[in-house]
């Protein structure tokens, strides 16, 4: 949240103070963010070794039983934050960059360039999601860069139409047309006048993709497709479902806890995604849902 | 309006040959020996001759060209492949399989388009109160759980702990031409589980753009009209408002039936519900190439039929578009 316009900082901070959902998310982030930092500290065990019997039930020496092969469960659930987080962050930055750059130059190029593009974007955006992911993890092998470049490739569309409609919206404005009128070139106009103006909006962007990214590495890590090498939700849930714990009562430690940190760190997401937009954009309310 | 949907149809013509394109290179341009990536990996399993065979069939001593030229005739004339693991053609496997999912997801999407419209209606109609918010709160967490998750959550206590549904499959095959009666119910009882998880996660779009859509209706003179003549809310919510919030809400419901052939796959596998989602994802697993991409090539060109429905169809539920 620094500085990205001039002075809009008090502004940002006084949305989160007083809009509850916003700050609710806000928090959940931090503290989703710790965990993911202070792992090594906070976690009991290692994730990888085994601690103890396999299938054990939650006890003093292991607070969310074992696994399947003896691990420690509630250690691989804490080390598990950083891969969530890490493909979350890292995912919503190459979607957000990448649908920026498109929404930016089609709606600063205009004509033939932005037909086109807007075309392609129209096209994505009718793709089937899932089964192409799991069409092209599956040729491509299962690892972190192959989920990264399959999650950037696909979601980029939404993002870019909405950061076109905004550009639209800004070349209009006088402050850029005085710009023009000066003799700017429109390289200049593009990234010195116009960019400052998309970028909260890009912002707003970032984090719902982010959180998109994190349910998508979830789903792809539970159908088997994930980093194999790297602990997940998603990788956990895989293993407590291949082994059946549902069916025992394994289920209210080895599938509950994994799925309910997803939930919160989706909500998290979306709680500051909902109040970064209303923020950026405070006519959400009135939008045409048909538009 | 001609004209749109004539652009329209060239986009959606170029989105099929994009996903025949993908999936011919696909197998191709791995590393590797690419009849395996084309047969299945059982290739390494068949006899030299039957290698050869499969070789020239595919065409892969010939010139690339050629081998889309061949590709593409034998799908035009139905062949999706064959999958030497189930030893049945790709496209007798899918016909299996299609419509398990289409019972599945069609009734999970009317169930959660009704729900969807009754709360964002209602909801938008108590628009700022404790009611909107907390259902709104309630169905952005719903909205944040994995699919999956809640299936096997589900799972867990109705079908394990409780034992009120069954755990897998879509019906007993020992009921199969028994008593018609018992089948149905049967069936039903195999589809609730799968039903609820699809419904609990797919009611926050419709109930979203029903709520929205309501706002923006709500605020409209004909709506005021109707209140000033001292119609009762409920005539002036349902018959007045409510018919012309809906056109957003069909829209979504349109564009969802594409998604609903291959949007289960998640759940499906969960429940190992014998849907396309499901055959996808045991594609995959036994590293069955062709029917993998048979099954996503059905799943896109379902995705984009619907899409030309929902093209040609919406003029019919809006007369506005219309006129333009």
């Amino acid at each position: 949240m620094t500085n990205l316009v001039p002075g809009t900082r008090p502004h940002a901070l006084k949305l989160f103070l007083e809009n509850p959902p916003g700050l609710i998310g806000a928090l959940l982030l931090a503290m989703l963010l710790g965990i993911a930092v202070f792992a090594p500290q906070i976690s009991p065990y290692d994730p990888d070794d085994r601690v103890g019997r396999p299938f054990q039930e939650p006890g003093a020496g292991h607070l969310l039983g074992t696994n399947d092969i003896g691990q420690d469960i509630l250690s691989e659930i804490i080390w598990g934050t950083r891969a969530s987080l890490t493909i979350g962050v890292v995912a919503g930055m190459l979607v957000t960059t990448i649908g920026t750059t498109v929404g930016l130059v089609a709606g600063c190029s205009g004509g033939t360039v932005d037909n086109l593009l807007m075309r392609f974007t129209d096209l994505v955006l009718i793709v089937p999601f899932l089964p192409l992911m799991i069409l092209l993890a599956a040729f491509l092998g299962p690892s972190f860069y192959n989920l990264l470049l399959v999650i950037g490739v696909l979601m980029w569309a939404r993002p870019a139409r909405i950061i076109r409609s905004q550009v639209l919206s800004l070349r209009c404005r006088t402050y850029v047309e005085a710009a023009r009128a000066a003799g700017a070139s429109s390289g200049r106009i593009m990234f010195r006048h116009i960019l400052p103006g998309v970028l909260p909006l890009a912002l707003a962007q970032f984090v719902m993709s982010a959180s998109m990214a994190i349910l998508i590495e979830a789903s792809l890590s539970f159908l088997g497709l994930g980093d194999p090498l790297q602990k997940s939700w998603g990788s956990i849930l895989f293993y407590a479902q291949a082994r059946g714990a549902f069916i025992t009562g394994a289920w209210l430690w080895w599938v509950l806890p994994p799925g309910l940190l997803i939930t919160l760190t989706v909500m998290g997401f979306a709680l500051t995604g909902f109040a970064l937009d209303r923020y950026v954009n405070p006519r959400l309310n009135q939008r045409q849902a048909s538009g | 309006m001609r004209g749109r949907i004539g652009s329209q149809l060239v986009q959606y013509l170029v989105l099929i040959f994009l996903t025949l394109a993908l999936n011919f290179f696909l197998p191709r341009a791995m590393p590797g020996n690419p009849l395996s990536r084309l047969a299945g990996e059982d290739v390494a399993l068949m006899s030299p001759e039957a290698r050869q065979e499969l070789l020239v069939r595919h065409g892969l001593d010939r010139p690339l060209a050629v081998q889309f030229g061949i590709f593409l005739r034998s799908l035009a004339q139905g062949d999706l492949g064959y999958s030497f693991q189930r030893n049945a053609s790709v496209a007798s496997i899918i016909a299996e399989r299609l419509p398990w999912t289409l019972l599945l997801t069609t009734t999970a999407l009317t169930l959660q388009t009704l729900i969807g419209v009754m709360l964002g209606g209602w909801a938008a109609w108590r628009r700022g109160g404790s009611a909107d918010y907390g259902t709104m709160a309630a169905v952005m967490l719903c909205r944040s759980m994995p699919s999956f998750w809640i299936a096997m959550i589900l799972l867990a206590i109705f079908g394990a702990e409780l034992r009120w549904f069954p755990m897998f499959g879509a019906f007993k095959p020992w009921l199969v031409g028994g008593d018609s009666l018992a089948a149905v119910v049967d069936v039903l009882r195999h589809l609730a589980l799968p039903v609820t998880s699809m419904v609990v996660l797919g009611t926050a779009e419709t109930f979203m753009t029903m709520r929205y859509s309501m706002l923006d209706v709500l605020g409209e003179d004909y709506v005021r009209t109707a209140r000033a003549k001292g119609l009762r809310e409920a005539v002036v919510l349902y018959k007045h408002a409510g018919r012309n919030a809906l056109l957003p809400v069909a829209t979504v419901f349109m564009l969802s039936l594409g998604f609903a052939v291959g949007g289960a796959t998640v759940i499906e596998t969960v429940f190992a519900y014998p849907g396309m989602g499901r055959l996808m994802y045991e594609a995959v697993l036994g590293r069955d190439y062709p029917l993998l991409q048979g099954t996503f090539l059905v799943i896109t060109l379902a995705v984009i039929a619907a899409n030309i429905v929902a093209d040609l169809l919406y003029p019919l539920v809006d007369p506005r578009v219309r006129s333009t």
